[in-house]
């Protein structure tokens, strides 16, 4: 079988739809709609298009999920037991145990909001970070960033259900929260437990993380305000072994990516008058 | 604008998504004949085509016996194919705007406010009798889709799901049916949005 699989070469089928992350930077809606004020963008009932936005968010974890459960199964496989000690892939495996039925749970909870398989497109930068070549920025990106992004988005979802009054998407969300937390928990963990004897490793996974949170911070789609969508949750971070001063890095981080969004609006904005 | 017989399309040209007016006009009169809308009322539709799923939304008013609908470009498109127009998404969309555009036509719903007057509750209600509508009339809609939206409103309670399930299926209601459905699931006792409902369309007139 082959090591360090690209994402062009992820089983998919025909139900599913890939999308180019440059579709999205350069359609030329994205800053028109970001000079409008369409009301505040974090997720509530009384909030526009409350069912839609909610059903293309489960879809976008419905896919995430699918994409941990590869970035965690490759790291089971990707690396000699030199490069990555057995009790890490153990630690892997256990993960896609979790993400599988993370993605069969997120399937259910699209048939209750009334979506199909593949009714959105599926962008995979979430399993791009998943590729590096080096284990410990793997887990870095993958444990830290990506599922430090899911306990952010869950959290979020959760909070929905809660306001909302579904019993059904708050509990899904709450059990699969925890996970989340319990696979950032590892990440931290062997990323110190690696890094141990090695600072320099360390801080250029740490690095490594940075780009990958300011990428998954989506130009605004996280934050801390009602205008982003997924909200950082703090609390649930902290229990993953966050620090609060990795919380407010990652804050100041993902502000910095909404003021590059917003430049890259103004700018196409200009040009096109 | 264009002009198809009775039905207006606003903008005549589409310059961000590659939408026709004219191909739209005539899914719209299409759409007309579908749902028995009266074919001596004119109909204008407007389409915000800077608008994106899932920014998505629609009004259906009628103003001066005109049908005045507006509708998010979100709608039209093809979430498998971003900024492409969906056939079918489209025609499930226009049969509810018109739907509901002629149940204005009638004497029931002569108390009915505008949809940016209307409560979120009170719309999603609304909707769940136009798509039930819609459905029997052959239209690829989903069921569960509606519903969802619909707890979202009314709440996720039996009763809810009971009342759903009588708007779902009705075939002659009033206004005064909408508002005692709102009674009913508790929708009327809560608080109203704190962002106006129809926020996406006074956005496009900033």
């Amino acid at each position: 079988m082959k090591r360090l699989l690209p994402e062009s070469e992820l089983a998919r089928d025909e139900r599913f739809v890939r999308s180019r992350i440059e579709d999205r930077v350069f359609d030329p809606r994205g800053p028109k709609v970001a000079e409008r004020n369409t009301g505040p963008a974090k997720m509530a009932t009384d909030r526009p298009s409350a069912g839609e936005r909610s059903r293309s968010l489960m879809h976008g974890i419905f896919v995430g999920e699918i994409q941990a459960l590869e970035g965690a199964g490759r790291t089971c496989y990707d690396f000699d037991d030199d490069q990555a000690p057995f009790a890490l892939k153990l630690d892997m495996a256990r993960q896609c145990w979790d993400e599988s039925r993370h993605c069969e749970i997120s399937v259910k909870l699209g048939d209750h909001m009334g979506t199909e398989i593949g009714e959105y497109t599926e962008s995979t930068f979430l399993y791009q970070a998943a590729c590096n070549p080096d284990p410990v920025l793997r887990l870095t990106g993958v444990n830290r960033a990506l599922e430090g992004l899911a306990i952010d988005v869950f959290n979020t979802m959760k909070e929905f259900g809660e306001s909302s009054g579904d019993p059904i998407l708050t509990f899904c969300e709450d059990w699969m929260l925890a996970d989340e937390v319990t696979h950032v928990k590892m990440g931290s963990d062997w990323l110190r437990r690696l890094t141990e004897k090695d600072p320099d490793r360390r801080e250029r996974a740490l690095e490594f993380q940075r780009t990958v949170d300011k990428l998954f911070s989506l130009g605004g789609f996280r934050g801390e305000s009602d205008e982003n969508p997924v909200q950082l949750a703090r609390r649930f971070r902290e229990l993953a072994g966050f620090t609060n001063e990795e919380s407010d890095e990652l804050a100041v981080i993902a502000k910095e990516a909404q003021a590059e969004a917003e430049a890259m609006a103004d700018a196409a904005l200009a040009a096109s008058d | 604008m264009d002009h198809q017989g009775r039905v207006t399309v606003r903008p005549a040209e589409f310059t961000l998504v590659p939408f026709d007016a004219a191909h739209i006009a005539a899914a719209v009169e299409a759409a007309a004949s579908r749902v028995g809308f009266p074919p001596d009322v004119a109909v204008e539709l407007t389409v915000d085509e800077e608008l994106f799923a899932p920014l998505v939304g629609s009004l259906s008013d009628v103003v001066d016996g005109r049908a005045v609908c507006w509708i998010s470009g979100g709608n039209l498109e093809d979430t498998r194919r971003p900024r492409h127009f969906s056939e079918a998404q489209a025609a499930v969309d226009f049969a509810l705007l018109l739907l509901r555009a002629g149940d204005r036509l009638e004497p029931g719903f002569a108390g009915a406010p505008p949809d940016a007057g209307l409560t979120l509750g009170q719309r999603a209600a609304w909707d769940a009798w136009a798509t039930g509508r819609a459905e029997r009339l052959g239209l690829a809609v989903r069921r569960q889709r509606t519903l969802y939206d619909f707890r979202l409103q009314h709440g996720f309670t039996d009763v809810a799901d009971r009342v759903f399930e009588r708007l779902w299926s009705a075939d002659t209601l009033a206004w005064v049916d909408l508002v005692a459905a709102c009674a009913e699931t508790g929708a009327a006792d809560r608080p109203p949005a704190k962002v106006p409902v129809d926020v996406l369309r006074r956005a496009g007139d900033d």
